[in-house]
């Protein structure tokens, strides 16, 4: 008898957190499908219609867009590089600071956070602004142009494109970097020097596969906006580097051709999930047969 | 996209004064209302100036009565501020407005309509979509005497025929802006134009990021009509925008007048709007705006009624309202355009009159095209997207 009420009370605790965990998913849920799996898929469906005569879309059933699409090659390449070296650049910037804050940066390490995370109190639109004056002619170019003699343009190239997103991006390498650094366990550096490792082999073979994931969730969330970057290159590059972004506004904001800019967005997701699907089975693999080297 | 959208929607994204951008002056004017305790709504009575007090309320109006709220779905900084505390005055009716930094952005609001506004103040060209779909409504003229003093010009447009539908609120052209003091050779046409972008200047030329306002540059080189969609005309066009691509520094709608400035451009395919503050700086006084020779596009912008315009009372009451000579005359001088209306036109001082950045010359406004919207059209589409992405080589 006693046994029957446990039971009956366990089926009743785990309806009743069934029920609880429902009800705490159900607002994510209804945001996902409302604001992320609606879109999409009207995307998907605009893409095989028509531009409306007045603009916007009216249903058929056409392959047009697509067709056109694929002669938006060059400006995904060009999105493709710039966020390929904006990501490299991220990185390389993002890595040493993260591994700084995590290990060496002692007692100001809150500070260094709060200083990392104050420029986002600001609208990123004056932020991008305000590299304007910074890298302008009464900035940094005409510094270096008084310095040389000569004429000095930083805004409308690729540099200033860089640098802004270097800057918009480091926080999202910063973090998730500076996260698996700060759970390492230090005792593992000192075990690799015991057995001989010096410090470029410790870097390589012990913070380096701890930092992993870190690097690749922080080389991703760049990756991923970098590609639909738009502001920064028309801002700071003055629009000079045609872009995928570039692309889908003329289509979206210009033409108000709806089909034919969703097609190239639908191209763009498509090829993006497949690339980062085939990274991510790639870093796995990698790390796989290290483990396996290492035994 | 939609965030970046709303990003672009704070930006300076138009041809009327830079004071709204970043939102800077919304913040201000917030902090400001806070900082003084008083009301944020502009009801005082006494800023309105003695000129526009004392017109008359004409009696047609009159026989309804206007609701207390009116919601207005504009640009930018686009109605004097007295004019809206004159209209609290007279009709008890508060004025709403929501802004919008471009026509396209205006369109994708309200095109599915139940937009909720009461009047739109679009540009002419992007009405007619809206009349097609029936956003918009028939106006009835007989609640707006004031139109007997709009130049019948403005009224029997290409846009809307009879004015049925849209009314003028105010005009202007595309043109070119540039720094005399650093370009002494003549700048007439947009021949001129063409020939120092590809030579001595290149480099340092910007464009307006606009289809709609640069196709006319080739067009009317050519010889054609800025409305002329011949595929052999629009292939002749596009070897002149492949000529001029790699010499120009941006295309640019937002910050022409900062390249100006800073002497990065140097001559600019543009609107009038930033000529006044360029004029006003010392460093760029020498700036100066004119219509080429050959003949440019004129926009006009238009009060529009939406069909469901919840309080049609006080909209008509304001559609007569604004026209009321003196109170025209107002707006053109706080926004620096040019009014349609004949008899506020009389009223504008004599410096405003006379800048043809504001008012062309006559025989220009011979020269005027009102232009279609070409949106639509492949061919201007493909040639548009080909020269955006071969700017600067």
């Amino acid at each position: 008898m006693s046994a029957r009420t446990t039971a009956r009370s366990d089926t009743g605790g785990r309806a009743k957190s069934a029920l609880l965990t429902g009800a705490l998913l159900l607002p994510i849920s209804v945001w996902y499908l409302l604001l992320l799996v609606v879109p999409l898929v009207m995307v998907a469906i605009f893409s095989f219609g028509r531009r409306a005569p007045n603009g916007g879309y009216v249903a058929d059933f056409t392959l047009d867009n697509y067709a056109r699409a694929l002669g938006t090659i060059d400006p995904f390449l060009t999105s493709l590089s710039m966020a390929i070296g904006g990501t490299i650049g991220t990185l390389l910037v993002g890595l040493p600071l993260a591994y700084f804050m995590a290990t060496r940066a002692g007692r100001w390490k809150g500070l260094l956070l709060l200083l990392l995370i104050i420029p986002f109190w600001t609208s990123f639109l004056i932020r991008t602004y305000s590299w304007l004056i910074l890298l302008g002619q009464g900035g940094l170019a005409g510094f270096l142009a008084d310095l040389t003699g000569g004429e000095f343009r930083i805004l409308g190239t690729w540099s200033a494109v860089m640098v802004g997103l270097v800057y918009g991006y480091l926080p999202l390498m910063v973090f998730p970097i500076y996260v698996t650094l700060e759970r390492m366990d230090r005792t593992l550096i000192e075990a690799s020097k015991d057995l001989g490792a010096g410090r470029w082999a410790s870097f390589r073979q012990v913070t380096l596969p701890i930092a992993l994931p870190g690097l690749v969730t922080g080389s991703l969330l760049v990756f991923i906006p970098m590609m639909g970057e738009y502001v920064i290159p028309q801002i700071l590059g003055y629009g000079r580097v045609f872009l995928m972004g570039n692309a889908l506004y003329l289509d979206f904001v210009e033409f108000r051709n709806w089909p034919a800019g969703s097609a190239k967005a639908v191209m763009l997701i498509v090829i993006m999930l497949v690339a980062i699907t085939f990274y991510l089975w790639f870093l796995n693999r990698g790390r796989r047969t290290r483990e396996v080297s290492m035994l | 996209m939609n965030d970046i959208d709303r990003m672009l929607r704070t930006t300076p994204i138009n041809r009327r004064s830079a004071l709204g951008v970043l939102g800077l002056t919304g913040a201000s004017a917030a902090l400001a209302a806070c900082a003084g305790g008083t009301s944020p709504a502009p009801s005082t009575e006494a800023s309105a100036p003695a000129s526009v007090a004392a017109s008359t309320e004409p009696s047609a109006a009159a026989s309804f009565e206007a609701e207390s709220e009116l919601l207005i779905y504009n640009w930018t900084d686009y109605i004097s501020d007295k004019n809206l505390a004159e209209f609290k005055t007279r009709y008890g009716t508060d004025v709403t407005q929501d802004f919008f930094a471009s026509n396209e952005e205006f369109i994708t609001k309200v095109q599915a309509g139940g937009s909720g506004y009461d009047l739109g103040c679009p540009t002419a060209e992007y009405v007619q979509a809206l009349i097609e779909a029936g956003i918009v409504q028939k106006l009835d003229h007989s609640r707006i005497p004031n139109l007997q003093y709009i130049n019948p010009t403005f009224l029997n447009n290409a846009w809307d025929p009879n004015a049925d539908y849209m009314i003028p609120k105010d005009y202007g052209t595309t043109g070119i802006l540039y720094r005399t003091k650093l370009v002494p050779e003549p700048v007439t046409s947009w021949k001129d134009l063409y020939d120092l972008t590809i030579g001595k200047y290149s480099g340092k030329v910007v464009f307006v990021n606009s289809m709609g306002d640069v196709f006319p540059m080739p067009l009317k080189m050519l010889g054609y009509s800025v409305n002329d969609n011949d595929p052999a005309h629009l292939e002749e066009a596009r070897k002149i925008f492949l000529d001029l691509a790699p010499h120009i520094l941006a295309l640019d709608s937002d910050t022409y007048d900062d390249k100006m400035t800073s002497g990065e451009a140097l001559l600019v395919l543009g609107w009038t709007g930033p000529i006044t503050d360029l004029k006003a700086n010392p460093d760029t006084a020498d700036t100066v705006y004119l219509v080429p020779t050959e003949g440019t596009i004129f926009w006009m912008d238009v009060w529009m009624m939406f069909a469901d315009a919840p309080h049609p009372n006080a909209s008509y009451a304001w559609l007569n309202f604004i026209h009321e000579p003196a109170i025209q005359a107002e707006e053109t001088i706080a926004n620096y355009y040019a009014t349609a209306n004949d008899e506020a036109k009389k009223l504008v001082p004599a410096e405003i009159l006379n800048d043809p950045a504001v008012f062309p010359p006559d025989d220009v406004i011979a020269s005027l095209e009102g232009s279609l919207d070409h949106s639509g059209v492949q061919q201007r589409a493909d040639i548009w997207a080909e020269f955006a992405s071969k700017i600067g080589g």
